[in-house]
C-alpha cells in the first residue's frame, strides 16, 4: 500500500491512524531482530500523535496525504528531546533540543513519526554495516547490504515497516539504498530542502530526501519538505511547485538521453538492460530517447571525493581525539580528510564551477538522463569486492561511481526499481535532470512506473 | 607522489604508521587522479562556495 492509497482510506473509514500506526510498530518489533532498521523506536509518542491525527480528522482538519502516515526518518535528523547518534558512538547519547526543519515540516503535514532509522556511521559509507548499532540488511536478503547510508530508511520501506523514510544523500545515499531495496528514492535540487537541524557530513554536498514505495509517494513528501528556510545559509528562494503528477502523466515528446560514454561503462549487463528497457517503455510512451555525450564523470567524482574528504574532515575534527570510538573504515576518510591540502580543497570547488558549467551542454540535448543507479545489484554484507565482466572493483566505487557526481552538481535524481536480475534482487534506474527540476523527473517516473505496474504483478 | 607518512607527523595528526599505510593506496590513487585536474583550473576561477555579506550585516 503506498501513501496515497492509506490517505484514501483514512479518510473513507477503512482504518484509522491509530490501527494504520499500530501494525507498523508490530511488523517494526517483528522484523527488527532480522533487519535492524531502526536505532529508536517511538511508540509511545507515534501512539499519541496517532491519535492526534485521527480526532483532527474527525474534526475535519485535513493535513494533507501525510495526515496520520507512519514514516520514519535517518537518525541524522535532529528530534527534539529524543536521541539523534548519527550511527556513531562519539553521538551515542546526543539528544537534541530542536526538531529539525525537515521533522518540523512533516509533523505539520500530519505525518506520525515511528522512529529513527539506522545508517551508515555518521553518513559516510554505502554498507550500512554500523560497528555501534549493527549491521541494517537487505529485506530481498538478509545476507546482503541494503545500501547507504540511508541504509536503514530503505530496508524499513521495502519491508512495508513504514510508508516513507528520510534519507540524507552526500554521495548517493538515498539513490544507492533505494536502488539496493528496491524502493524509491529522490535527493531533491542542493537547496530545495532544508538542512536545518540534520548531523553534517559535508557541507556543499549533503542533500535531504525521501524514499518511498512509489514515485508518487515522493511527490507527496516533497510537496511537505520543499520550501525557502532562512535557517539554512544554502536554502534556495526558487518558488516550489505541486510535485504531484497528474494520474495517467504524460511525457510526449520528453528528450530522454542516454549516455554513451561513463554511464554504462563496467556495469552489470543485466542493470543495463533493465535501464535501456525503461528507455523503451519512455519511447513507447511518446518520449525521445536521444543519445548523449556527457562531460567527464570520472572528474567530477574525483573532485566530489576531494571536497567529500576535506569537509567530512573538518566537520568531525573536534572529536578525533577519540579515534577509538570510530568504525574503521569512517576512521580511515577522516583521516585521509586530514592529510589534504587547504588548496586541494580550493581547487576542487574552483573545478566543481568549472564541471558545472560544462555539464549545462547536455541539457541543450535532453531534458532528463536515464542511467542505472548502481553499477550491480546488492552486494553481501562483508564483500569488499564485485566482479563486473570479470573485473574486481571495490564495493564501494562498484556503488558510488554512477551517483558521486550529481552531488557535486546539485542536480535532482530520482532512483526508481526498473526490475530485478537473475538472482531476484532489484535494480535502480536513476533519472537526472537540470536545477529544480524536481516536477519533471516525477513525472516521467510516474509515468513508467505506471507502465510498468502491469509487467511486475505485486509490484518490486 | 606526496610521502603521506612524513606529512601526517609534520603535521601532527597523530595518526598511527598501520592506519596511514591502510590509507596510503587511497590517498595515492587520489593524487594522481586529482593533480592532473587541478592544473587545469583557469586563473580567474572562483570556488563553488560563495561567501556573501547578506544586506541585514549593513548596520
Amino acid at each position: 500500500m503506498t501513501i496515497l492509497e492509506a490517505a484514501g482510506a483514512l479518510r473513507s473509514g477503512k482504518f484509522s491512524s491509530a490501527e494504520l500506526v499500530e501494525e507498523a510498530l508490530e511488523r517494526i518489533a517483528r522484523l527488527q531482530p532480522k533487519l535492524n532498521a531502526f536505532i529508536t523506536v517511538m511508540e509511545e509518542s507515534a501512539r499519541a500523535a496517532a491519535r492526534r491525527a485521527d480526532a483532527e480528522l474527525a474534526r475535519g482538519v485535513d493535513r494533507g496525504p501525510l495526515h496520520g502516515i507512519p514514516i520514519a526518518v535517518k537518525d541524522v535528523f535532529c528530534t527534539k528531546a529524543v536521541r539523534t547518534t548519527c550511527g556513531a558512538k562519539i553521538f551515542a547519547d546526543h539528544v537534541p533540543d530542536l526538531d529539525a526543519a525537515v521533522v518540523e515540516r512533516l509533523a505539520a503535514a500530519g505525518a506520525v513519526l515511528v522512529g529513527k532509522t539506522n545508517m551508515h556511521e555518521l553518513a559516510y559509507g554505502i554498507t550500512s554495516t554500523n560497528p555501534h548499532f549493527g549491521a541494517v540488511r537487505n529485506p530481498w536478503d538478509t545476507e546482503r547490504i541494503p545500501g547507504g547510508s540511508s541504509g536503514g530508511s530503505g530496508a524499513a520501506v521495502a519491508a512495508s515497516l513504514v510508508f516513507m523514510a528520510m534519507g540524507s544523500d552526500t554521495g548517493g545515499s538515498i539513490r544507492i539504498p533505494a536502488a539496493y531495496c528496491g524502493t524509491v528514492g529522490l535527493k531533491p535540487t542542493f537547496g530545495r530542502v532544508s538542512r536545518f537541524g540534520v548531523m553534517p557530513l559535508d557541507f556543499s554536498l549533503d542533500h535531504m530526501g525521501p524514499l518511498t514505495r512509489s514515485v508518487r509517494d515522493a511527490a507527496v513528501t516533497l510537496n511537505a519538505l520543499a520550501g525557502y528556510d532562512p535557517r539554512d545559509d544554502t536554502s534556495s528562494r526558487q518558488p516550489v511547485e505541486d510535485y504531484v503528477p497528474d494520474e495517467g502523466a504524460r511525457i510526449r515528446d520528453v528528450r530522454i538521453g542516454l549516455p554513451e560514454n561513463f554511464y554504462f561503462d563496467r556495469v552489470d549487463p543485466e542493470a543495463v538492460g533493465a535501464v535501456r528497457r525503461m528507455a523503451e517503455t519512455a519511447e513507447s510512451l511518446g518520449a525521445r530517447v536521444v543519445p548523449v555525450r556527457v562531460p567527464d564523470i570520472g572528474a567530477l567524482n574525483t573532485v566530489g571525493r576531494v571536497i567529500l574528504l576535506a569537509e567530512a574532515a573538518a566537520a568531525m575534527e573536534p572529536y578525533l581525539d577519540r579515534r577509538a570510538d570510530f568504525g574503521r573504515d569512517v576512521l580511515a576518510l577522516l583521516d585521509q580528510g586530514r592529510l589534504l591540502a587547504a588548496t586541494d580543497y580550493i581547487q576542487a570547488q574552483r573545478l566543481r564551477r568549472m564541471m558545472q558549467r560544462e555539464f549545462r551542454a547536455v541539457w541543450k540535448q535532453a531534458d532528463c538522463l536515464f542511467t542505472p543507479t548502481t553499477a550491480t545489484a546488492a552486494p553481501r554484507i562483508g564483500q569488499a569486492i564485485v566482479e563486473i565482466d570479470g573485473q574486481p572493483e571495490d564495493v564501494r566505487l562498484a556503488s558510488t561511481r554512477l551517483v558521486r557526481a550529481i552531488n557535486v552538481l546539485g542536480l535532482p535524481a530520482l532512483s526508481m526499481p526498473c526490475g530485478m536480475n537473475s538472482e531476484g534482487l532489484p535494480l535502480g534506474l536513476q533519472i537526472t535532470a537540470r536545477p529544480f527540476q524536481e516536477a519533471l523527473i516525477l513525472r516521467v517516473g510516474a509515468a513508467l512506473e505506471s507502465s510498468v505496474a502491469a509487467r511486475w504483478p505485486g509490484g518490486l | 607522489m606526496t610521502d603521506w607518512k612524513l606529512l601526517a607527523v609534520a603535521r601532527r595528526l597523530g595518526m598511527p604508521d598501520e592506519e596511514l599505510e591502510r590509507s596510503r593506496p587511497a590517498m595515492e590513487a587520489l593524487e594522481a587522479g586529482f593533480r592532473p585536474l587541478a592544473r587545469s583550473v583557469p586563473l580567474y576561477l572562483e570556488p563553488a562556495v560563495v561567501f556573501q555579506c547578506p544586506p541585514e550585516d549593513r548596520q
